[in-house]
């Protein structure tokens, strides 16, 4: 008995030491953990600090001065910060491109939406055949986008087309359509569809094959028919899905070049121009460098907002995590 | 008894089944067909790649002929090519060394700023490509980098060490955490443990944005458009070099375009599980 407390009592003495050792090596494990992680964490932050956060500076300073390569000096010419700014919102071209863009955009993304949400209602099918076919399906957008500009470009001048030379052919001519102002954007917003379904494919294909069998299986029971199906028990499921998805391809929309840079040059008669292209041609072909900077510093912002509502449409309906 | 006649073939009941067979069969004759109609402007392109420069315009291909590609090889196009795959490599390559650790330190570490630095890193993923290549192209004349395969590779990494921390971060969370902590009472410190268990068990999502990171910098045509001339030139800016005033030469166009897209269509159908996977995860860019 006093043998047994004595033992209690040096387990319980030596315990409470030992427990304190422990608690102290578990915090200094933690900071060693934490250390540890942030110098796995550093080298990346450098770099992006470097090659983001940096040109993000420098872009908003160029912004803020007139500079052009033809007189140097003007690089620190801060006299009058706000000048490209002002000179944007009074520019009748920067204005008219954001319209060219506002048109792009939503006629992009809604043919996107709707083809890529058609295609996903077709392949959602377990099946090798249709897997392989999905790859097929999602070429389109892994290619060159250089390339994607080449097909579209011969299958748009009549001179190399096959399509041109079939409607010849069977006595319906018709004109270029990327040289008419009429049908030139329309002639982008379609080669860009085809670049781009297959992303919304295949966010909607990954949507599709989240929903529950359950509800499914019932509504079959009930006797729904595929419109019912699709109108009542998939599209619920899918919303948010179709709501990031085109959010997504509604920032990337801003982005289009190569395609607009082969087909149209921006033509004809800036009918093609968007936002984009106004800033690459102020930039690179006039040098005004300030203010293409200026016009870039704005799509950023624009880009950063849409940003954050993508962000917030995500949380909360629990899509990222 | 009940089960056996549910079991049982009713003449309905095969009626239905040979239904839902014929409408299987259906969608998949319809998607084949639609896929063929969606890729004939792709394939278009490269039969035309093998036109005699003769009879590129004519729509049909009597004599197929090689001398679009000879041409091309003898050309400044190969160089341009090989700029591409170094620029593309190397810059790949950079980014995972540091990306990688990175997603996995913001994979497991809960520290105050994380929701900060992922904001960061998606905002770099949105931002128009013009807003970097205005800056990159005012100090790379400074710096001696305009031009050269160096200041590509620097340039692709505002994309690609974004790419890995958001992709790798992804699937480094799929990774359950009870092997490493196992490790780590075992006496493995962290990287040990990482570098052990963690990354052997994420190799298909470290193949996936390792492509994923080579085919966006391949594919790259803004960038090298501006910031390089001809040392650096690029395959991609390589072919506008074919189309000029005088006249465009549609066959070594559809040559060099059918020559850039190969590595990617084979990436693609070499490794679509994962490319998919990638491109999920990442909510891709183009």
């Amino acid at each position: 008995m006093a043998f047994n407390f004595s033992l209690s009592l040096t387990r319980h003495l030596r315990a409470a030491p030992r427990s304190a050792a422990k608690s102290r090596a578990a915090t200094g494990w933690d900071r060693h953990r934490q250390r540890l992680f942030a110098l796995g964490l550093a080298p990346a932050l450098v770099v992006l600090a470097a090659t983001t956060l940096a040109p993000a500076v420098y872009l908003v300073v160029t912004s803020l001065t007139p500079l052009t390569p033809v007189n140097p000096a003007t690089a620190f010419d801060f006299s009058s910060p706000w000048q490209n700014y002002f000179s944007a919102l009074t520019d009748a071209r920067f204005l008219h491109s954001l319209w060219v863009q506002v048109q792009l955009s939503l006629v992009t993304v809604t043919m996107q939406l709707a083809v890529g949400l058609g295609l996903a209602l077709l392949l959602d099918l377990p099946s090798r055949l249709i897997g392989a076919l999905r790859t097929g399906f999602l070429l389109p957008m892994v290619l060159p986008p250089i390339v994607v500009a080449i097909v579209w470009k011969v299958l748009l001048t009549p001179d190399v087309s096959p399509l041109h030379h079939s409607l010849a052919a069977i006595g319906m001519p018709v004109h270029s359509l990327i040289t008419n102002g009429g049908t030139a954007l329309w002639a982008i917003a379609f080669a860009d569809t085809w670049e781009w379904f297959p992303f919304t494919m295949l966010m909607l294909l990954a949507a599709l094959q989240m929903v529950p069998r359950e509800p499914i299986e019932a509504a079959t029971i009930d006797g729904a028919g595929s419109l019912q199906m699709f109108w009542y028990v998939r599209l619920p499921y899918i919303r948010q899905a179709l709501v990031v998805t085109a959010m997504f391809r509604l920032i990337d929309s801003i982005k289009a070049f190569p395609l607009i840079y082969i087909l149209t040059d921006g033509g004809p008669a800036r009918a093609t121009e968007v936002t984009n292209y106004f800033a690459f041609i102020q930039t690179f072909n006039f040098s005004y460098w300030g203010y293409g900077s200026a016009i870039a510093t704005l799509m950023v912002a624009g880009v950063l907002l849409l940003s954050l509502a993508i962000n917030r449409l995500g949380t909360d309906g629990g899509v990222d995590h | 008894m009940a089960a056996l006649t549910i079991n049982m073939p009713t003449p309905a009941r095969r009626r239905t089944h040979h239904r839902r067979a014929l409408r299987r069969l259906a969608v998949q004759v319809f998607a084949i067909v639609l896929l063929i109609v969606t890729l004939a402007p792709l394939l278009w392109m490269v039969q035309m790649s093998f036109h005699p420069s003769t009879d590129v315009l004519s729509l049909t291909l009597v004599h197929p002929t090689l001398e679009n590609y000879a041409a091309l090889w003898t050309g400044r196009f190969p160089a341009s090519f090989g700029n591409s795959l170094v620029a593309s490599s190397v810059s790949t390559a950079l980014a995972l060394l540091t990306g990688v650790p990175a997603a996995y330190s913001l994979s497991r570490w809960r520290f105050r700023a994380r929701r900060k630095v992922a904001l960061w890193i998606l905002a770099t993923r949105m931002a128009p490509p013009i807003a970097f290549t205005i800056p990159f192209f005012l100090a790379y004349r400074y710096l001696h980098l305009f031009d050269t395969v160096t200041g590509l590779i620097i340039i692709y990494l505002t994309f690609n060490v974004p790419l890995v921390v958001w992709t790798m971060r992804a699937f480094f969370d799929g990774v359950p955490h009870a092997l490493e902590e196992a490790a780590w009472t075992d006496g493995c410190d962290i990287w040990q443990a990482f570098w052990r268990i963690t990354l052997p068990l994420s190799v298909p999502g470290l193949a996936a944005t390792t492509i994923l990171c080579f085919i966006l910098s391949w594919n790259d045509f803004f960038f090298a458009l501006i910031l390089t001339r001809t040392k650096a030139m690029t395959a991609p800016v390589a072919i506008v070099n074919f189309m000029q005033y005088e006249g465009w030469e549609w066959g070594k166009i559809a040559a060099a375009g059918t020559l850039v897209m190969l590595p990617v269509v084979a990436f693609t159908f070499l490794v679509r599980a994962y490319l998919i996977q990638g491109l999920m995860a990442g909510g891709v860019k183009e």
